[in-house]
């Protein structure tokens, strides 16, 4: 068999698809490690979810006050609510961050403060609902200074 | 240390049923436990590790601080307008002192 450019161009292909699929599962993994960790730390699942919302900043100068939102999208009846959130920072000295408790028909699921961050990582949000379920949200904060001194 | 002050902002009056906002900060170090001293000796944590809200003397939103909320804790929440009463806010410290401060609302 001669080597054609025909040859050379499947092969290249071939080798960069078999780069690209041992890349993917990395990026899987990265998802899975926060969900490791939440598995962890509860002992139970979590399910990623778009009701619960962790706003932060994408990049921040300071890791000694980093904003943070917190919202779920809830009813706040006896029945639907949310009856408290946990976040947590897994590069942190000290992985707890903060809990907020809410009371249906009483406080709303809406809550911000600020925290600190020894490096940039996934800050992540825990949200368990009156029917035991556990939702998850993630953010990306890069601090540019260790916070937790 | 200076003695922690207190500080909250609330609405004077609201509509029966909306939802107002609380913003509550208090000055304190919140101290890791994580520092040194310049003699290579631990800083003993003190944070201000719990914060209650109570409306009408009934719990209404309550937030367990860690090491890792910053100096000075600031909380903004929201609350619905059920009845006019009194707002409670208390900051508990490490070894027991607490911090408080009321505000009485004025639902129309």
């Amino acid at each position: 068999m001669s080597l054609t450019r025909r040859h050379m161009l499947a092969s290249t292909i071939g080798t960069a698809a078999c780069a690209v699929a041992l890349l993917a599962p990395k990026h899987t993994r990265g998802a899975d490690e926060v969900e490791d960790f939440l598995l962890r730390l509860t002992g139970r699942k979590a399910t990623p979810s778009n009701r619960l919302r962790l706003v932060m900043p994408a990049e921040f100068s300071t890791g000694y006050t980093v904003p943070m939102s917190i919202s779920v999208d809830s009813p706040m009846t006896e029945a639907d609510h949310v009856k408290s959130v946990r976040v947590f920072a897994p590069k942190n000295p000290l992985v707890e961050v903060v809990q907020f408790h809410f009371v249906p028909g009483r406080s709303l699921p809406r809550v911000s403060t600020r925290v600190r961050l020894a490096a940039p990582q996934h800050v992540l949000a825990l949200a368990e609902m009156s029917d035991g379920s556990l939702l998850m949200a993630k953010a990306w904060v890069a601090v540019a200074t260790n916070g937790c001194l | 240390m200076t003695t922690p002050i207190p500080r909250v902002m609330v609405p004077g009056s609201v509509r029966k049923n909306e939802v107002f906002t609380v913003k509550a900060i208090i000055q304190h170090q919140m101290e890791t436990g994580l520092r040194t001293d310049s003699a290579g000796k631990t800083i003993p944590r003190k944070i201000i590790n719990q914060f209650v809200c109570r409306y009408g003397g009934l719990e209404v939103f309550r937030t367990d601080l860690h090491e890792a909320v910053s100096a000075n804790p600031f909380l903004e929440f929201q609350l619905l307008a059920t009845e006019n009463g009194r707002l409670e806010f208390s900051w508990r410290e490490d070894g027991g002192a607490t911090y408080s401060l009321f505000h009485d609302i004025l639902v129309t």
